[in-house]
């Protein structure tokens, strides 16, 4: 027997733009790894300009919430959720930004693109995008199958974007012409790392959200 | 070491034959507050009731199991009631304060203990009252009458007059229910003060109330303790599913 209660509807529409965050942060990824195999600056353009939009929708479910809070005083799975839903916003939001920091340093590779594949960064951009459609099916799904396979995926892209970071760092050493686009590079390198780890974020916040268990640093707690 | 003040064992209670209460085992802590919270007609106010033994009064109640209060089973036969309503006190919903002056009400339960010491009776006062946090908006009119006061005050000068016969646990049911938010939140900030010198357990249908006053909560539903644990794990990830819908509002 379960009632339907006023809050209700606004959980469902606080999910729907949690769902929709990701969506549109899900686009990104995949214009700026496009961009970035391409050198394509008007799809890089592109990205740049879509993302007050997801700096917008960040706003409103942060306000959303805050009114939640305030007005229904959640409890159990909903306090669970509403306060899951801040913080995957909140990386979410900042994911965004790294598709922006990336997108604003394809101009310089334009004529690098041959070391752009040389160095890997390309795989790197793809395999985010793998990572990322699986977060977005997390979002959706709760599936906790998806946040064990987030969280793995997310260890290798890490331990793959180190590899390719220290491999730059070769490079920039022997080929001092190289160097400011190879610098470049690694920004770019280090900017796909931070995503993998806020897609680690969002599959523990959704862990939080269907069991109540907080998994964060729980390998660093179980280590020391 | 917290110490189990109340320890019932696979009580039942019985109106008339009906089960009202259905194999209730639950250990409630020395100086603690317990919460107890469930759907009208769970079984949560007679249970608190059975706790100091205010269900003898009814007709055709039944109890079986045992009710351990400091390891001694109430209910044994040799127990005698007034004692143990004396240690265990008893706020209700409605404040009733007695048709006297604000002095009398406190001072009525230690006289009828045979205390008639003056001095004594004035320091009894003076610390119910100040135990209940209300001395200092009446110490000036002890002498007027309780029924002048406004019903958070009521409700407040109800307790020190339970406190005045020295308890060591006392039962509330519903204590703020009739207040406003202002006197209920004093009622609130008392409730957590007088758990360092009292066991306190309290019914509410406030859940807000039992999430920021109590240190553990139970949840009864159709005469059942469905699940009992601390507050916090209740109130962010409970075990049972009839608990989270319940405290969600999901129940129908």
């Amino acid at each position: 027997m379960e009632n339907y209660r006023i809050f209700d509807s606004e959980l469902d529409k606080l999910a729907h733009k949690v769902i929709q965050m990701c969506s549109q942060v899900n686009q990104q990824i995949i214009d700026v790894v496009l961009a970035l195999k391409t050198a394509d600056l008007v799809i890089a353009k592109k990205v740049i300009i879509n993302d007050e939009y997801i700096n917008n929708l960040d706003v409103k479910i942060d306000k959303l919430c805050q009114k939640i809070f305030a007005l229904q005083q959640p409890v159990a799975s909903d306090l669970r959720y509403i306060i899951s839903a801040l913080k995957i916003n909140n990386d979410l939001e900042r994911i965004g930004d790294h598709a922006v920091s990336i997108a604003k340093r394809i101009e310089p590779l334009q004529d690098y693109l041959q070391l752009v594949e040389d160095l890997g960064i390309e795989v790197i951009g793809i395999k985010t995008t793998d990572l990322f459609s699986d977060v977005v099916e997390l979002v959706k799904t709760h599936d906790l199958a998806f946040a064990e396979q987030i969280m793995s995926k997310a260890a290798e892209l890490k331990d793959e974007c180190k590899s390719v970071a220290a491999t730059i760092l070769t490079e920039m050493m022997q080929q001092s012409e190289v160097v400011v686009v190879a610098a470049n590079i690694l920004i770019i390198t280090n900017l796909f790392e931070r995503i993998s780890g806020y897609s680690t974020n969002i599959a523990e916040s959704i862990t939080f959200v269907v069991n109540g268990e907080i998994v964060k640093h729980k390998k660093h707690i179980e280590n020391n | 070491m917290i110490l189990d003040k109340i320890d019932t064992k696979n009580m039942f209670l019985y109106y008339s034959g009906k089960m009202a209460l259905n194999n209730i085992s639950i250990q409630i802590p020395e100086k603690k507050v317990t919460a107890f919270i469930g759907p009208s007609g769970c079984g949560k106010s007679t249970f608190l009731r059975s706790l100091n033994r205010m269900n003898d009064l009814i007709d055709g109640v039944k109890i079986e199991g045992k009710v351990m209060i400091d390891s001694i089973n109430i209910y044994d036969k040799n127990i005698d009631v007034v004692n143990l309503r004396k240690k265990v006190g008893m706020v209700f919903q409605k404040s009733n304060p007695f048709a006297k002056s604000i002095y009398e009400n406190i001072a009525y339960g230690p006289k009828i203990n045979g205390i008639n010491n003056k001095h004594q009776l004035d320091e009894i006062v003076e610390t119910a009252l100040k135990n209940a946090a209300i001395w200092d908006e009446v110490k000036d009119r002890l002498g007027d009458s309780a029924l002048g006061l406004s019903g958070g005050q009521q409700q407040r000068l109800c307790i020190a007059r339970t406190l005045a016969v020295n308890p060591e646990i006392v039962l509330m049911d519903e204590p703020a229910s009739a207040l406003d938010p202002l006197s209920t939140a004093k009622i609130e900030e008392l409730i957590v003060q007088l758990k360092e010198l009292y066991t306190i357990v309290i019914v509410t249908h406030n859940m807000q109330q039992a999430a920021r006053i109590s240190d553990n909560t139970a949840f009864f539903y159709l005469g059942e303790l469905i699940e009992y644990d601390k507050t916090r794990k209740i109130f962010t990830n409970p075990d049972k599913k009839q608990t989270e819908d319940y405290i969600t509002g999901r129940f129908g």
